[in-house]
């Protein structure tokens, strides 16, 4: 673990239990998180950005889901460094709220529709920091007008429902951060929202970060979101990374055929106005395999127009690759063994 | 909110109306006119008698004129007199009915004390086995005749002073203590199957709420399981089981009919079988029209302690106001 | 529905066996009881059950046979159940259908009498028409069967509400079908699912609630057995002789159950909302 990383996932594999078999959601997931670092995780839907996630802070519903294996080292402010998926789920509720704290996808069901909006956002802290009632409702008000929200004495006293989608997603980003956390994790924060209001709220959590150092893993399907907001990528593919990089050299020299497919697949205003600007947006071809009973192959292989021989038959290694930052990609086009 | 009161109010007033055509003419169906049968039980009446009774009884005049008169006299509280003893029907009714409510009231008590914790706790445990053994005791406890229960309750108690009334029985204004003590089994004769189904309700409901999104938020920030489970799930689990637990209340005041006759409780619940043993029909139609409306409010009762637990019902009305 | 997702749901199947015994049981007591379930016999009054006299449930305060009794009386309840419940499901469901597809002001009237009929509780409803009709068997079923109308309209009345603005009816409509055939030939059948269930679980009330209306003495009269009136003689002399309250009452909550779980499995093999959630 390097000197500034704050969290490093190794080897992470959760499974789920199905009817139709076991599904292994996030399979053989390494990486790493410097302190007040954006890292994006990026991915089609279904690939396993969420249960990563979730399985970080141990949220994942068993049964059906069971993380199977791998080690979540997470290093405290003292120093003190310990594997969040092996002490006792007692360590880890101590920890979820107030050194690494979550913000979901959909505000509406996220937030308790029976519940005032100040007593949700005051529960973490008065949990973690032992506040009184009061004071946790003062402190409620503060995080309600740091996060914009206007007229915070009066809300604090509302029910999510009587917020817009815009004004619950701040009140999930005040509830989230009442504790000022080491790690934000970024659920596909702003995908239930009216696209103008999704730029403020990403700017809300770039600010928010920035001024209390909190380091934000932010997963998204949207690489236009991650261009704006993040240091590195990690770029996920049916449960596994494929391609580690800085946002400048995943954005300029993308390795990996899936990450070129996806790149390719963004609309893009200044690509219109040059000479190609009259072809048809690229989508990849083909579907996220299931993830039921995957062999030993790449799992891209079967949509990947570079596909070889041998991504049929093995998995490809994690090749580290020159660039500006660290980077790697898993694929056998870049791979330098076993060709 | 008042005016919500309000509106529900009023919305009663048109399914009473139906309730009261209902006894009124239902009773009007038997064969036999009301004096005849008031006459089965007298001696010869002179013919200048007979044209007063008949006057008295109304059999001069069209059958809605009588029902409005009889409605009239209903809304004033005049709802008649006894065949059999001469009485007015409506004291005879006001000094039975807190027994009956008291009944009802402590059997939903029962079922809730019963029935929530069970719920509650079947749902965190889950596991094929459980899962059909909660179902199956759900369903049997939906399944056993609650005047059987009160029989065996009587049967397994009788030789202990104290829990089975029979006769004896003691208001609760006298004796607070020994009320509650005798009102037990009966109470938990009504209560036990609407335990089991509250306990379905709140089992059913919890799974699916600890299912939601918010339930990952609220572990997500922390908070103890047992938080978790009281304050976020809980009052968001209940609302179905509110309603619920409303809507059988009414049923608990029919099965208190049935259990006062086995625990020989004074209520109104044996007032009404004495009456239909004696065809007094006044008295019956009375009761009818008291238990129904009795029905009818707890269920508004109900509708209203829904909308004070669920916020968003509350508001929806504020909105329309505004 | 498929027969192997019937034999899968073992809530369903134990339903259905407790219900055949029942059915058997019935059908053997038309050919045989052990002993004549009216025929008094003063020698044999309050026998605990013996397998040496013969009387396996003992015999009641008149020297008759127990057993024999439930047996007969298992007739009676289930033929009063099963024709109340048939009385409120037609007329519930074709009060519902012709309220949700008509529409406007039949709805509006047909669902205000449902709600009058819902605003007394069943039990008390039950009580009141026999009161008013008089103590006869039949009586009984007319009794339980009015309970049942409301909530048989709600339920056809809702499914319909929702199945009506549907495609395939549109369609129907516009290929020139008259109104009679679109109701019983489209949509009848998909409203039989939450109908099935339903009559399932009257069918357990219905026991339940004739069993309640003969203890109280409104139901069926003495000397036919019923379970209920079997139970309400036993009231007397039951201190001495708990096997006459035991059985009948046994015989009641045993069929009972065996229509819940037969409903309630069906509910789970029949409702794909609810297939997933349990």
């Amino acid at each position: 673990m390097s000197a500034e990383s704050i969290l490093r996932v190794e080897g992470l594999r959760t499974e789920f239990h199905t009817e139709s078999g076991l599904v292994k959601a996030v399979n053989d997931i390494s990486f790493e998180l410097a302190r007040g670092e954006t890292l994006g995780l990026v991915g089609e839907s279904g690939c396993g950005k969420s249960v990563t996630n979730l399985s970080i802070l141990r949220l994942v519903q068993s049964p059906p889901g069971k993380i199977a294996g791998g080690k979540v080292l997470f290093e405290a402010l003292d120093g003190s460094r310990r594997d969040l998926l092996a002490v006792s789920e007692e360590e880890v509720r101590v920890l979820r709220g107030k050194n690494i704290s979550m913000i979901f996808q959909d505000p509406l069901t996220s937030l308790n529709p029976v519940l005032r909006v100040g007593v949700q956002i005051a529960e973490a802290i008065q949990l973690h920091h032992g506040l009184r009632k009061r004071e946790a409702r003062a402190k409620s008000i503060e995080m309600m007008r740091l996060i914009g929200m206007p007229d915070p004495e009066r809300r604090v006293d509302d029910y999510p429902h009587q917020f817009s989608g815009g004004m619950r997603q701040r009140v999930m980003i005040a509830m989230a951060l009442s504790c000022k956390p080491d790690i934000l994790i970024a659920d596909e924060p702003t995908t239930a929202l009216d696209v103008t209001i999704q730029a403020q709220i990403l700017d809300l959590i770039k600010s928010l970060s920035a001024r209390d150092a909190t380091a934000v893993i932010m997963i998204t399907h949207d690489l236009g979101v991650v261009a704006g907001m993040c240091d590195s990528i990690c770029v996920m593919y049916a449960g596994r990374i494929v391609e580690k990089a800085t946002v400048d050299d995943l954005f300029h020299d993308p390795l990996h055929p899936y990450t070129k497919g996806l790149l390719a697949s963004i609309p893009r205003v200044d690509a219109a106005a040059s000479a190609e600007g009259s072809q048809r947006l690229y989508s990849i071809p083909g579907a996220p395999p299931s993830l039921v009973g995957m062999s030993d192959c790449c799992p891209f292989h079967p949509r990947c127009e570079s596909a070889m021989g041998i991504c049929r038959s093995r998995l490809p290694p994690e090749t580290v690759h020159a660039g500006k930052g660290p980077r790697s990609v898993s694929c056998w086009l870049h791979a330098k063994e076993g060709r | 909110m008042g005016r919500y009161i309000a509106k529900r109010l009023l919305s009663l007033v048109p399914v009473l109306f139906g309730v009261s055509i209902i006894v009124f003419f239902l009773v009007r169906l038997i064969p036999g006119s009301a004096l005849q049968m008031y006459m089965g039980t007298q001696v010869e009446a002179t013919p200048q008698q007979m044209e007063e009774l008949k006057r008295i009884f109304g059999e001069d005049r069209p059958v809605t004129v009588l029902f409005v008169e009889w409605l009239g006299r209903i809304l004033q509280g005049d709802f008649g007199y006894s065949l059999r003893t001469g009485r007015a029907v409506l004291p005879d009714i006001l000094s039975r009915l807190p027994l009956s409510l008291e009944l009802t009231l402590f059997a939903l008590f029962l079922a809730l004390l019963i029935g929530i914790p069970q719920g509650i706790a079947s749902s965190l445990k889950k596991n094929p086995v459980s899962d059909v053994i909660n179902r199956i005791v759900g369903l049997l406890g939906l399944s056993l005749p609650q005047f059987w229960l009160a029989s065996l309750m009587v049967l397994a108690f009788s030789g202990t002073r104290g829990w089975i009334p029979m006769g004896n029985y003691i208001k609760f204004a006298a004796n607070p203590l020994r009320n509650l003590q005798m009102l037990f089994l009966p109470a938990l004769a009504i209560g036990i199957g609407l335990a089991a189904v509250i306990m379905r309700y709140t089992r059913n409901s919890m799974l699916e709420v600890l299912q939601m999104d918010y339930i990952r938020t609220a572990k997500a920030k922390g908070l103890k399981k047992r938080v978790v489970i009281l304050r976020h799930a809980l009052k968001n689990a209940i609302l179905p089981v509110i309603t619920v637990a409303g809507f059988n209340t009414g049923y608990l005041l029919g099965g208190a009919i049935v259990i006062e006759e086995v625990f020989a409780l004074p209520g109104m619940g044996r007032l009404a079988l004495y009456a239909i043993y004696q065809r007094d029909y006044p008295v019956i139609q009375a009761i009818v029209l008291v238990i129904a409306t009795l029905f009818v409010l707890v269920n508004l009762v109900t509708d209203l302690i829904y909308a004070l637990v669920d916020p968003r019902i509350r508001l929806d009305e504020g909105k329309k106001q505004s | 529905m498929s027969k192997s997702r019937l034999a899968k749901n073992s809530i369903a199947m134990t339903g259905v066996v407790i219900v055949a015994l029942y059915l058997l049981s019935i059908a053997v007591s038309f050919f045989w009881l052990p002993f004549d379930p009216v025929a008094m016999d003063v020698e044999h009054l309050l026998e605990a059950p013996s397998l040496a006299t013969g009387h396996l449930f003992g015999t009641d305060e008149f020297g008759r046979d127990i057993l024999a009794r439930i047996m007969k009386g298992s007739t009676i309840s289930l033929v009063i159940s099963l024709c109340a419940t048939a009385l409120g499901s037609v007329v519930g469901v074709l009060m519902g259908i012709w309220a949700g597809y008509l529409g406007g002001r039949w709805d509006h009237w047909i669902m205000r009498v449902a709600d009058v009929l819902f605003s007394f509780p069943s039990l008390l409803l039950a009580i009141f028409v026999m009161a008013i009709l008089g103590e006869k068997t039949f009586n009984v079923v007319f009794a339980i069967g009015i309970v049942y109308i409301p909530q048989f309209a709600r339920i056809s009345r809702g499914a319909i509400l929702t199945i009506k603005s549907s495609e395939f009816v549109r369609a129907a409509r516009s290929n020139g079908a008259g109104s009679s055939f679109i109701l019983f030939r489209h949509l009848l059948p998909n409203i039989l699912v939450p109908l099935i269930v339903q009559v399932s679980l009257s069918l357990s009330v219905a026991i339940l609630l004739e069993s309640s209306l003969s203890f109280l003495g409104l139901g069926v009269q003495p000397p036919a057995p019923s379970w209920g009136n079997m139970l309400s003689g036993a009231r007397k002399v039951m201190v001495l002789a708990p096997w006459t309250a035991i059985y009948p009452g046994l015989a009641i909550s045993f069929l009972v159950l065996g229509f819940n779980l037969l409903g309630d499995g069906l509910r789970d093999i029949l409702d794909p909302r609810l297939r997933n959630v349990r």
